[in-house]
């Protein structure tokens, strides 16, 4: 079920003034990929991803699910959102339950699902986190650490087993570790059919998870593409603020020494190039 | 809940802009008792106008006036429609059946729904031309001497600055919870009252946890920056009286004088 963004633009009122938040944004989120929308502070990103499930409203332009537009009347708009997760930034800020269990199980009951179905969902998610059921299962989500409470939160979106799963700066404010392990599951979530729409501005994620990546500045869509392509033009990216990962710029400055490694931005690529390189210059 | 507006300065720059915030203060309290003082319907016609000019004065465009008087909007027709028809006198204006209207009950609707509206646009006129900070600002000093008999006047000033400081922030963060939990297919809107208040608790109880942090990591922030309370606090932006402030208490001395002479004559 690809979401078809068209014509999309949202201006906030603000007191006499409007500001212009998104501005006719025309973007597909294919079915299976793992889309990485960046920018910088205030371009608009989580605007974009409030839009994708129905927490606002388009002020003109449409948003597509399966061809039907989810703003139109007589939309389950209820039913949208147990089908597209939106993880909001520092998601651990809106646990409230007196357990784990109860915060996780927050999506499903409201889905109106039996008893046995909501402990399956709430095992799943937790296992799918890395949370021990036993062990976590009745602890007060607020004694947790960071990290933890991020992750039971994050199971939370993922116990109503949503067919996208929208996330807004996931690693925000982890450490390196909870970082990576988060990471790894949206990755292996990917893989096993989740759409994915990660929002970040971490350009070193980004290029390690996303196949494809769109940006945006001051509401507008001004690149997209698959991730290699985006990050190849860094001069572009740096004029809007936006970093490259360390990969592609160590990539791009053995370019400009004469040392062409192809379009495989990965650091694992750029080393295997560069020994080879070596070797062929020994041989030389 | 992205219209509440309690700190609803109006931001330009105009003569009652730049007034010190104490003459404000005292200036609104003189005014409130103007309007109590005055002792027939004609004189609001000199109140109203002083009303006027000051808010000509500040640049506020008239639209403003009237929003502040919105929310009062079913109070003044209670007061007007009670005191219009349970009052009793001598003079019959109007009969409908069993109804009269007599014209000491039309007087005092008018009198009453006058005063109403006379004081919630002047107060307003405080709040729409004095920053929060500088409004507690000025109640601080105006405070000050109280201090003699142990009044915390320093203490309960940073408390509304900080009260107010935090109304916005508060608004948009129970707007992101309420949002967060929407798209976990909580529902805020249907059901009835039961029902509604249980679905608030996943709305308030992240709100008051982060409430409290934020509390914490203010306290710190203060600490951190050496704060101890008021004792021997210097200020960035001194009060000062100017030429301005002292035209502006010789104004309400003229309100006064033209309320109060013809009775004295």
């Amino acid at each position: 079920m690809p979401i078809v963004l068209e014509k999309l633009s949202h201006h906030y009122k603000s007191g006499p003034n409007t500001a212009v938040a998104l501005e006719d944004i025309d973007l597909t989120i294919k079915d299976g990929e793992l889309l990485a929308l960046i920018g910088h502070t205030g371009s608009g990103k989580s605007t974009l991803a409030q839009h994708l499930n129905g927490l606002l409203e388009p002020t003109s332009g449409r948003v597509l699910l399966n061809g039907e537009d989810i703003n139109q009347k007589g939309a389950n708009r209820r039913a949208l959102r147990f089908q597209i997760g939106l993880v909001f930034q520092y998601p651990e800020h809106q646990l409230f339950e007196e357990t784990v269990y109860k915060d996780i199980a927050f999506g499903p009951k409201n889905m109106g699902l039996s008893e046995e179905e909501i402990d399956a969902r709430v095992r799943g998610a937790m296992a799918r986190v890395g949370l021990e059921f036993d062990e976590m299962k009745d602890r007060s989500p607020f004694e947790l650490s960071g990290g933890q409470m991020r992750r039971v939160a994050l199971a939370g979106v993922l116990a109503m087993q949503p067919k996208v799963l929208v996330l807004d700066e996931p690693t925000a404010g982890l450490d390196p570790r909870a970082r990576d392990y988060l990471l790894q599951d949206v990755k292996q979530l990917n893989k096993e059919g989740t759409t994915v729409v990660l929002i970040s501005h971490a350009m070193d994620e980004v290029a390690r998870l996303a196949t494809r990546v769109a940006v945006l500045e001051k509401g507008k869509l001004v690149m997209e593409g698959p991730t290699d392509e985006v990050f190849i033009q860094q001069e572009r990216l740096a004029k809007m603020g936006l970093d490259v990962p360390e990969a592609f710029k160590l990539a791009l400055r053995l370019q400009e020494e004469g040392l062409n490694l192809g379009h495989h931005y990965r650091l694992r690529n750029i080393a295997d190039g560069l020994a080879k390189a070596i070797k062929g210059g020994g041989a030389n | 809940m992205r219209d509440i507006t309690l700190g609803q300065y109006y931001p330009v720059d105009s003569p009652v802009h730049r007034l010190d915030p104490r003459t404000k203060i005292i200036l609104i309290f003189l005014y409130i008792i103007a309007v109590f003082l005055v002792p027939n319907l004609l004189m609001y016609i000199p109140v109203a106008a002083y009303l006027m000019l000051a808010a000509w004065l500040a640049k506020l465009p008239f639209s403003m006036l009237l929003r502040s008087l919105k929310p009062m909007r079913i109070l003044l027709i209670i007061t007007f429609v009670l005191n219009l028809f349970f009052a009793s006198g001598t003079q019959k204006l109007l009969q409908i059946g069993g109804f009269v209207l007599w014209q000491e009950g039309l007087l005092t609707a008018l009198t009453f729904s006058l005063r109403l509206i006379l004081l919630v646009t002047g107060s307003s006129i405080l709040t729409l031309t004095t920053a929060p900070v500088t409004l507690t600002d000025g109640l601080e000093r105006l405070a000050s001497p109280l201090k003699v008999i142990k009044f915390p006047a320093h203490e309960m000033a940073m408390m509304m600055t900080i009260a107010l400081r935090f109304i916005p922030t508060l608004i948009e963060e129970a707007d992101k919870i309420m949002k967060a939990q929407t798209a976990r297919g909580a529902d805020f809107e249907t059901g009835n009252l039961m029902a509604r208040a249980r679905a608030m608790i996943p709305l308030l109880v992240p709100l008051f946890i982060s409430a409290f942090r934020r509390a914490g990591d203010l306290a710190m922030a203060m600490e951190a920056r050496c704060y101890r309370g008021g004792e021997g606090r210097t200020r960035l932006h001194k009060l000062a009286y100017t030429k301005r402030d002292v035209l502006a208490f010789l104004s309400i001395l003229l309100l006064y004088a033209i309320i109060l002479l013809p009775r004295m004559l």
